[in-house]
């Protein structure tokens, strides 16, 4: 077949001139066999220069550690605040830096390493100060956070229909996460039970219900889609 | 313990090592295709069997403290699947490994070349015995001729020696230092390289180059400095415009009468000035064969190959640490060795089999990579009654080769065109 714009012969498999782009009729038994000159394989190149800017932050993060640890030894003779910052550091560089290293995003992955990290953050902090709210109100707290946080995020990247629905699901569920929130901490602080969650649950539990209509009225929808467009 | 054999760089192989880029270096193709699909097995023992033969093939780049080298690698080449593209960038940890690359796809097999290692010709030479030595192995089909060697032969030691130094006459001739138009283009973010392929039957070619006075490659050279020009009048407003000059490597085997399989090539260029005013295909291709055949002489390239070896030759360059000659070279290259023209046109000449190869290859093809900072370059082989015009590209727009293709339809050639467009 031969391209009508620059006259040159076109070998089977081409679809459209390779010189002008113009596209080929569907001709049946002419153009579009499977001939391919070149596979579909395509190299695997690391990004140099990718690793070199996270190899540098992570430098700089060990760093301030070390200065951060020298210094406090050198004042107190022991580790003291330095052992917030490097765990802080620590936890920051878990988070931010360490899926930066990584082809993808794994969230079923990344997500229960970044709050593990947190927890141990928490515990080490709840330990350093000789107290005990780590096991009745931050450790259950992190755990409920995380689950909340990883099953959205799943359920948004998997799910690929009724995300407003998913939207106004996990609305409502922070309502009641505020209402545990206040829970753990009348049992370990003893404060007064259900005094501003409440509100939360209200708050929450009526904007999730309004993701949730505005999906099953699609009139709604789409004059929320036409006044909040970006 | 066996000591590993270590060869020096020739001269024009220097500059490579040093000008790369993390992103880009000078590699090029040489590629066969077979009457029937490869078999990976017997190319892997086909090509490890001319070890032996092709020993300056079989080596890795290393650096000394002075220069870099090549040395002898002792495992095995291995051989693996062609990618969606030809001439995937070879990094410096592959150049550390190997610096050829040995790929299959179909009933093609291609050798990916880094450039310190051998030119187009001395690629061929080594494509033309690895074919031969496959097809033995695989049907039992052998013919010692035609360039074919024995693959458990010795090499002649002029083989395997820089044979610039020995040719360098006794003045440097320096190319004509002019700003030249410079191609651009978006680069395509993935590095991908659009090969278009232009198939051409040889004799209607040598007849078309024929009509216009010329010789096939300064004809395609015309063609091309054509092509660039256009691209220019319709990017750049005319006070602005620049010359156009087409790079055309010549083998200096021919001219000095060597047969080394390290590098012996060097560019000339000729083109055109589009500021003097316009200029008809037939003054163009009058000038550019004229510039090839004033500077493609002896003693010219003899004047060329001087200005080259000069500074190789000098003590305080010689005896300066690699990391200092590394950016030194490349900051030359950057602001000498691109600026002389606007993109090459490398023409291998015709490339045959021995008769009792010939029923078992049917096409032969040659790929330069793009230049340095020129998103297009152009190669040429003839095989078998027919001529394979490879123009690559890293960037998207392909109004070069649209400009370029038509023209030769318009001048009366049928082109057939294939291309690995992106799936």
């Amino acid at each position: 077949m031969y391209c009508v714009k620059c006259g040159v012969k076109l070998a089977d498999g081409e679809t459209e001139c390779p010189l002008c782009h113009t596209p080929l009729p569907a001709v049946e038994g002419g153009s579009g066999a499977s001939f391919t000159p070149y596979s579909d394989r395509y190299p695997r190149e690391r990004d140099h220069e990718k690793y070199l800017i996270l190899g540098s932050i992570t430098a700089v993060m060990a760093a301030a550690c070390l200065i951060c640890l020298i210094l406090c030894l050198k004042t107190y003779g022991r580790v003291y605040w330095s052992g917030y910052v490097m765990l802080g550091i620590a936890l920051a560089w878990t988070v931010c830096v360490l899926p930066a290293f990584f082809r993808r995003w794994y969230p079923m992955i990344f997500l229960p390493v970044d709050f593990a990290a947190a927890a141990g953050y928490l515990l080490y902090i709840c330990a350093s100060l000789g107290q005990h709210w780590f096991l009745s109100f931050a450790f259950p707290l992190t755990a409920i956070v995380a689950a909340l946080t990883i099953s959205t995020v799943s359920m948004l990247r998997y799910i690929k229909r009724g995300r407003i629905f998913i939207v106004g699901g996990v609305l409502m569920a922070i309502g009641s996460l505020c209402m545990l929130v206040e829970f753990f901490q009348h049992i370990t602080f003893r404060t007064p039970m259900f005094v501003w969650s409440l509100y939360c649950v209200a708050f929450f539990t009526a904007l999730g219900l309004f993701f949730i209509l505005s999906g099953m009225i699609p009139p709604l929808r789409a004059f929320l889609e036409r006044k909040f467009f970006f | 313990m066996k000591r590993k054999k270590w060869f020096r760089l020739d001269n024009a192989a220097l500059i490579f090592p040093a000008i790369m880029k993390r992103r880009w270096n000078n590699v090029f193709r040489i590629s066969v295709s077979l009457t029937d699909p490869v078999d990976p097995e017997t190319l892997r023992l086909a090509l490890n069997g001319l070890r032996g033969r092709f020993p300056t093939f079989f080596v890795r780049l290393r650096a000394g403290f002075f220069w870099y080298y090549l040395e002898e690698i002792t495992g095995e080449v291995p051989v693996s699947s062609d990618f969606a593209y030809p001439l995937t960038h070879m990094s410096r940890r592959q150049l550390g490994r190997c610096c050829i690359r040995v790929l299959y796809y179909g009933n093609r097999l291609a050798v990916e070349f880094f450039h310190s290692v051998t030119d187009g010709t001395g690629g061929a030479v080594f494509v033309k015995n690895l074919t031969a030595e496959y097809i033995r192995l695989k049907y039992g089909v052998g013919d010692l001729s035609g360039g074919i060697f024995d693959p458990s032969g010795v090499p002649d030691p002029a083989e395997l020696t820089d044979r610039f130094p020995e040719f360098a006459g006794g003045y440097p001739v320096s190319e004509e230092d002019t700003r030249v138009f410079r191609l651009r283009g978006t680069p395509e973010p993935d590095r991908f390289r659009h090969l278009t392929t232009g198939i051409v039957p040889t004799d209607a070619l040598i007849d078309a180059a024929h009509r216009h006075g010329a010789t096939v490659t300064s004809f395609l050279a015309a063609v091309m400095a054509e092509a660039v020009g256009r691209v220019q009048a319709e990017n750049v407003p005319r006070g602005a415009m620049r010359p156009v000059r087409i790079m055309i490597p010549v083998n200096l085997r021919r001219l000095f009468g060597t047969d080394t399989l390290r590098n012996f090539v060097l560019t000339v260029t000729a083109g055109y000035d589009p500021r003097l005013g316009d200029y008809t295909f037939d003054e163009i291709c009058s000038r550019v064969k004229h510039s090839l055949a004033l500077d493609a002489t002896r003693q010219h390239m003899a004047g060329k190959i001087e200005a080259n070896v000069r500074p190789a030759r000098n003590r305080i360059i010689r005896l300066m640490p690699l990391f200092i000659k590394n950016p030194v070279m490349r900051a030359v290259y950057h602001f000498v060795g691109e600026r002389v023209g606007c993109i090459n046109v490398s023409n291998l000449g015709s490339v045959s089999f021995p008769p009792a190869y010939e029923g078992f290859v049917t096409r032969f093809e040659f790929i330069i990579g793009v230049q340095y900072s020129y998103p297009n370059n152009c190669s040429v082989v003839s095989c078998g009654g027919r001529t394979f015009i490879n123009m690559i590209r890293s960037s998207r727009e392909s109004e070069l080769e649209r400009l370029f293709f038509a023209r030769l339809v318009e001048l009366g050639l049928p082109v057939e065109i294939e291309s690995n467009r992106r799936r």
